[in-house]
């Protein structure tokens, strides 16, 4: 495999980029869920 | 509201993938491989995110127009939220356009930036938001900052097509697109990309408009509830 | 006919308390002789060529004219007759009013650079006299007009001068490019065709201005 991402460096611009992404999709997903939670607990009241 | 979360979490991925695993080849033969532009290389990869990111920034300042107009007829603070959010990330996206074409910029003409018109009248509109932020943040929350902001935003908003359509065109210089330009007007404007290329470049308009909406929904909301603690609403 | 009278009368008063106080006239004033002792001290008699100078010409007009235009609003804002000319003067009238003083005191301003530059740099030979004098008119008023809008949104913030020259930089500065681009073409003696495209581009900054702030004044103006 090293091999492999050695010749073809863009695999591994691919990889940092995709890590990148889905960190911040899942950090959003938790923001979104959060402030879902919060609106219901302030909407009870 | 949901499915535009994911359709744009999806619509992105792809983008990523596609736009970077892609080969690029002298003479595409299927549909999974991108022609290779002479001078330009992988870094053309660049069109389907720079692009798209730009996109959104006007996008976000245009939104923004909108809500002020809104909140000067209506006077619904909810307005001037609105207004506010999208500002927010129009600066956020032109900032992150900026950046990643002073990115390229170095690849492709060799230092970060060169006063070329399009990145000067980027910096210009990047002052003029920036100006928005410093001046909501000199006036108290109040009607008066809602009102003079979203003045503000108005006169902004009108400049913003302006410095990012127009005044590249009309002076010569390096970025594409320009008058002097030999290859012609953009390769979007004039669809000189291939229909695989065209595809996914067109996934990310719609994936990073998507994520646009999303993230203007969650500071939406959030600006909200601050705004209902401050008045003791709960 | 009777608003034409109240514009004229706002314009009247405005620089009836200038002349009482002369505050914001000697302020410019001094600041434009500091600034123009400074660069003779400095350059001596290098000459440079247009481009500079022209662009340090403009520099002088833009700093003395932002500090003496933003006073328009936060004057009446300090002394605390705002709320007097809302009630006597209608918004348009108090715009155009305040717009022609700060007209007439940015042409006041630039003559006087013009002046001294021609005085004190002998390399300031203007070929096309024309188009430079052109220029300055026009310059001087899209600088009045971007700058009586902005004073008047900033006229109840804090840190009002730091917040004035951030605010009106950005705007200006199209303007601003394309006024130093043609009086250096004017220094070198360029022709009324040459620089046709940029009387567009300023006779349209003017007008899309003061059409705006014409518009917009309203919502500023009134609580």
């Amino acid at each position: 495999m090293y091999e492999f991402l050695g010749q073809n460096q863009l695999y591994i611009v691919l990889f940092v980029i995709l890590i990148i992404w889905i960190g911040i999709v899942l950090y959003l997903i938790r923001l979104d869920k959060k402030i879902g939670r919060l609106e219901k607990q302030l909407g009870k009241d | 509201m949901n499915s535009i979360k994911w359709l744009s979490i999806i619509l992105i991925t792809f983008v990523i993938i596609a736009g970077i695993a892609v080969p690029m080849v002298p003479q595409p033969q299927s549909f999974f491989e991108f022609p290779d532009i002479p001078g330009l290389g992988n870094t053309a990869r660049i069109i389907f995110f720079h692009v798209p990111v730009a996109w959104v920034s006007v996008l976000g300042f245009l939104v923004s127009l909108y809500y002020g107009l809104k909140y000067l007829r209506t006077k619904e603070y909810d307005d001037d939220i609105k207004s506010v959010s999208a500002a927010g990330l129009g600066m956020l996206f032109c900032l992150l356009a900026t950046m990643t074409g002073s990115l390229w910029a170095k690849f492709t003409w060799g230092s970060f930036w060169n006063w070329d018109p399009r990145e000067t009248s980027i910096l210009i509109l990047l002052l003029i938001y920036g100006a928005y932020f410093a001046l909501r943040s000199a006036l108290g929350s109040n009607e008066v900052r809602a009102r003079l902001s979203a003045v503000y935003a108005i006169l902004a908003g009108l400049t913003a097509p302006f410095f990012i359509f127009i005044m590249p065109r009309i002076i010569g210089g390096l970025h594409p697109g320009a008058k002097e330009d030999a290859s012609g007007s953009t390769p979007i404007t004039q669809l000189h990309m291939p229909l695989n290329m065209l595809f996914v470049f067109f996934s990310g308009l719609i994936g990073f408009t998507l994520l646009f909406i999303w993230l203007l929904n969650v500071r939406i909301r959030t600006l909200r509830m601050e705004h209902r603690l401050l008045m003791k609403d709960y | 006919m009777n608003s034409l009278l109240c514009i004229w009368a706002v314009a009247v008063k405005d620089v009836r308390s200038e002349l009482r106080v002369r505050y914001a006239l000697n302020a410019l004033l001094m600041f434009v002789v500091t600034s123009i002792a400074v660069l003779v001290i400095a350059l001596g008699d290098s000459g440079l060529n247009p481009e500079i100078m022209s662009a340090l010409f403009w520099i002088v007009i833009l700093f003395s004219a932002m500090s003496g235009l933003s006073r328009i609003f936060v004057s009446e804002e300090e002394r605390g007759t705002t709320l007097v000319l809302q009630l006597v003067a209608s918004p348009s009238a108090v715009y155009f009013g305040k717009l022609i003083f700060n007209c007439g005191l940015t042409l006041v301003l630039s003559s006087a650079v013009s002046l001294l530059y021609v005085i004190a740099f002998p390399a300031f030979i203007i070929r096309s006299g024309a188009v430079f004098l052109c220029t300055v008119f026009l310059g001087s008023l899209g600088f009045a007009s971007a700058s009586t809008m902005i004073a008047a949104i900033i006229a109840k913030a804090q840190a009002k001068n730091t917040l004035y020259t951030v605010l009106a930089f950005p705007v200006i500065a199209p303007l601003l490019i394309t006024v130093i681009h043609t009086t250096a073409l004017s220094i070198q003696g360029g022709t009324w065709g040459e620089t046709v495209p940029q009387f567009q581009i300023m006779i349209g900054y003017l007008c899309v201005v003061v059409g705006f702030s014409s518009i917009m004044f309203d919502f500023v103006w009134k609580d």
